[in-house]
């Protein structure tokens, strides 16, 4: 079941919104409905995020993006169409069943931090459990856990406005995260922070999403922030979705013109993670004995392999030529080479090229706690740099060609 | 060819008679609700009046007690058991109160008590029997200071507490030992209320101004406008808060009521004697009615104004968490309001005043009544005294109200900032 599901999703604000409805589902632009003297914020979306995604809308200042998230929690109601949360139909609530799906299963993040500047940094964090009806003690003990997942302990007793841009911002994250709802709805949440703040605030919400599995509804009207933090990407335009897909597929295959020129300028390798490239790791367990291994690698016609412990943990890597001259009564541990660079899948493209550089082996991708989640090898990550358009024959001419050049990396950036 | 000069008749619309007609239907129709409130009205004002100017000891240790427990609720989240030892506290003394004044149930146990017990209490008050009310209140303020002392670590609280068992008692001393009059307590009293809420400087001209209004001997007068205007205030915010709160949420209220209150407040403030006269006959009632009437326009504008100006945001907020809509007026809008609305409370207060003289037309009595006999005599001095009197209840009210909003939630979030 998705988390949130929203089927052609209209929004029409002016007095003959059901008319403008008729006229737009017929694909009229809404500029062609202007004598109606309606706008028309949404127009037919359908999208689904399921559990535990970051799903990002992206589109430029007044293309529906507020409208449409202020539907998915009933904050407006749609003109037409249907939103489930959860597989309910929050369409067809009562106020007061609404309100409940709210406390209980959907909470949100604003653009400008909306903290009710009466109350304490921990009264902010606790409200949503407050609401709920939660017994103080136990909405503050919650509330403190929440500040300290998002590095404000110590901050409680101050009020929000002693509190820099950022601060302010992580105690917003920290409320959502306490009213402790499987999905949370961030409104250009970073939007208002300086760069600085803002890739940091990045880096902990990946972070945050990675070890809690919350589902994220993300609006950004900028791009690089789209695509760093999202699963998958809605781009949004005057209303209508241009494309939904991976950030690798509005970059590679953008469709429609709108959409690549939207994508043109962008910066590949900042843009793209590790995360959102790497390909899934040949690994063999640390148990195996060598002639196994090698025949797994010979499957798999790869010559390099991970060495993973029981748990999953990355131990090192061992390759082909090595394995064959090894003794079977060793092991692979007699063989394994432990050089290889680790990074977590939010690390941008372009920070892998000088690690890729220094070493024959291909880059792991690890989680927080060093469990294999992928592979990084050299010609994936200079294939990720090859602009759209190109079909896989040419693909493969760039990849020989870029190999010379990526040995110094630095180039690349 | 002669002409004649050319008139045209416009119909006499005979708004003053519909008017009066309108008032006599209502008088006939709802005479009972009108006297109901005229009585209501008129017992607090009174009743006030008669505390302000010859506060008894029970009312004295009541005050006293109920400054402790404001304090104890005020810190309910550090004190053991929260807020229930107080309101037991409280609630036991309404109830044993509630059946002394219904049944004098309290007196027979009292009188039962072993006699030393109260001895010192009736030579200090020359009396020859004890007050009921005046025991509860003692014990009411015992429990109160006990609960303080016991239930919480907070020194403030310990300093509040003891410090009002301490005031009670010496103002009991002054009066009934030193033999102080009762209207320099109330003058002291007031001088420490100026102190708490503003600062020495409002304590100051708090003890230079109410001396003066004692030397003037216009000190009955002036508490006696003092409770007419409190009370109207009273009646004026309980009305105007809530249609202010209704017409910041929705639209069309304010539209329609935007023209009364404008209607209500440039009506020549006399006018409003007349219709409440024919409904409550003379005193202080149509006094406090017709000070109503044209003291809330501001009450209402700026509720309304203060809860429009709450960031839109922030409401949001509340609602995306799921919050019902009066528990975002109530936790997050009123707050936020708090200092606006304040505002208007303080022109309320400042209207009321100016309607107070104008009031003793109708004989409301209070420094209204010494203004106008000033007039009606063209006695300069009696006139000007009064005048005078109004002058200094003025400032010390406006200034009062006024650091009243530094105890708001939104003022204290503003200093934080800094
Ligand atoms: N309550 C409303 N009444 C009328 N029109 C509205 C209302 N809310 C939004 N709109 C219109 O709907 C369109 C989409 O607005 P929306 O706020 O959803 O855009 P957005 O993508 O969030 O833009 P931004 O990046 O500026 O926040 C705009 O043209 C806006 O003027
Ligand atoms: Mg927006």
């Amino acid at each position: 079941m998705p988390a949130v599901r929203a089927e052609k999703l209209y929004k029409v604000f002016g007095r003959r919104a059901d008319r403008a409805v008729e006229l737009l589902a017929d694909g009229r632009h809404r500029d062609e409905i202007a004598d109606l003297n309606v706008t028309a914020a949404v127009i037919d979306v359908s999208f689904e995020v399921s559990p535990g995604e970051i799903f990002v809308v992206m589109g430029l200042s007044g293309s529906g993006k507020s409208t449409l998230i202020r539907m998915l929690n009933g904050l407006l109601e749609p003109t037409s169409g249907t939103v489930e949360v959860a597989g309910t139909d929050i369409t067809r609530l009562s106020a007061a069943e609404l309100r409940r799906v709210r406390s209980e299963k959907i909470s949100m993040v604003f653009q400008h931090f909306a903290l009710f500047p009466h109350r304490t940094v921990l009264d902010n964090a606790a409200y949503g459990l407050e609401v709920r009806g939660i017994a103080r003690e136990e909405r503050v003990r919650k509330a403190r856990e929440s500040l300290e997942l998002v590095g404000l302990a110590g901050w409680e007793e101050r009020l929000p406005t002693q509190l820099s841009g950022g601060m302010q911002q992580r105690v917003g994250l920290a409320r959502a995260l306490a009213a402790d709802t499987d999905i949370i709805l961030m409104d250009e949440a970073f939007s208002a922070l300086d760069p600085l703040i803002r890739r940091d605030m990045q880096t902990q919400l990946l972070e945050l999403q990675a070890s809690l599995g919350k589902t994220i509804i993300f609006i950004t009207h900028d791009l690089n922030e789209a695509m760093r933090l999202g699963d998958r990407i809605c781009v949004l335009r005057d209303g209508r979705v241009a494309q939904i897909g991976t950030a690798q597929e509005i970059l590679d295959s953008p469709n429609s013109d709108y959409v690549a020129r939207f994508v043109e300028d962008v910066d590949r390798t900042r843009v793209l993670t590790a995360g959102s490239v790497m390909a899934p790791p040949t690994a063999v367990d640390s148990g195996q004995d060598p002639r196994e291994a090698l025949r797994a690698m010979r499957e798999a016609g790869t010559d390099r392999a991970f060495v993973l412990d029981p748990q999953r943990r990355l131990l090192g890597v061992v390759n082909a030529d090595a394995l064959d001259r090894a003794d079977d009564a060793e092991g692979l541990g007699s063989v394994l080479d432990t050089g290889v660079h680790r990074v977590g899948p939010a690390t941008a493209v372009a920070d892998l090229f000088h690690r890729a550089a220094g070493t024959p082996h291909p880059i792991a991708v690890v989680d927080g706690s060093d469990r294999l989640l992928g592979a990084v090898a050299r010609d994936t990550l200079l294939a990720a740099l090859a602009p759209p358009g190109h079909d896989a024959g040419e693909k493969d001419t760039a990849t020989a060609v870029a190999a010379g050049v990526a040995v110094d990396g630095g180039e690349a950036r | 060819m002669s002409s004649t000069p050319l008139t045209i008749e416009v119909p006499r619309v005979p708004v003053g008679p519909w008017f009066d007609s309108a008032i006599d239907w209502l008088r006939d129709n709802l005479g009972p609700l009108f006297d109901v409130i005229g009585a209501v009205i008129g017992a607090c004002v009174d009743w006030l009046a008669a505390l302000l100017t010859v506060p008894t000891a029970a009312q004295l240790t009541l005050i006293a007690a109920l400054v402790v427990a404001a304090g104890l609720l005020a810190r309910r989240g550090n004190i053991r058991g929260g807020a229930i030892p107080t309101l037991a506290a409280l609630a036991a003394w309404a109830v044993l109160s509630l059946v002394e004044a219904l049944a004098g149930g309290v007196a027979l146990v009292i009188g039962s008590l072993p006699a030393p017990l109260f001895l010192w209490a009736m030579n200090l008050f020359g009396a020859s029997y004890v007050h009921p009310p005046l025991v509860l209140a003692l014990l009411l303020l015992a429990a109160l200071v006990v609960v303080s002392l016991t239930a919480t670590r907070d020194r403030r609280q310990w300093l509040l507490a003891v410090g009002a068992a301490v005031a009670t008692v010496a103002l009991f001393v002054l009066h009934h030992i030193v033999g102080v009059p009762l209207d320099l307590l109330v003058l002291l009293l007031f001088v420490a209320l100026a102190q708490v809420v503003s600062g020495w400087r409002l304590a100051l001209f708090a003890f230079l101004g109410f001396l003066l209004i004692v030397s003037m001997d216009k000190w009955e007068a002036a508490m006696s406008s003092l409770a007419l205007i409190l009370v109207a205030t009273a009646v004026a915010v309980a009305i105007s808060v809530p249609i202010g709160v209704l017409a910041a949420y929705n639209d069309r209220v304010s539209r329609l009521i935007k023209p009364i209150l404008d209607f209500m407040q440039t009506l020549p403030a006399f006018v409003y004697l007349i219709p409440a006269i024919s409904f409550f006959s003379i005193g202080q009632v149509p006094g406090v009615i017709a000070t109503v009437i044209f003291a809330m326009p501001p009450g209402v504008r700026l509720t309304e104004l203060g809860i429009r100006q709450v960031d839109r945001e922030l409401v949001e907020a509340g609602e995306a968490f799921g919050a019902p809509p009066l528990q975002i007026l109530r936790r997050v809008q009123l707050p936020l309001a708090l200092a606006t609305i304040m505002a208007g409370v303080n022109q309320v207060i400042m209207l009321s005043l100016s309607m107070v003289v104008i009031a003793g037309m109708v004989g409301a009595g209070g420094l209204g009544n010494d203004v106008y006999s000033g007039i009606a005599r063209s006695d300069v001095a009696l006139g000007f005294e009064g005048g005078i009197a109004v002058v200094v209840l003025a400032i010390f009210l406006d200034r009062l109200t006024g650091a009243v909003t530094r105890f708001s939630p939104a003022a204290r979030a503003q200093r934080a900032s800094r």
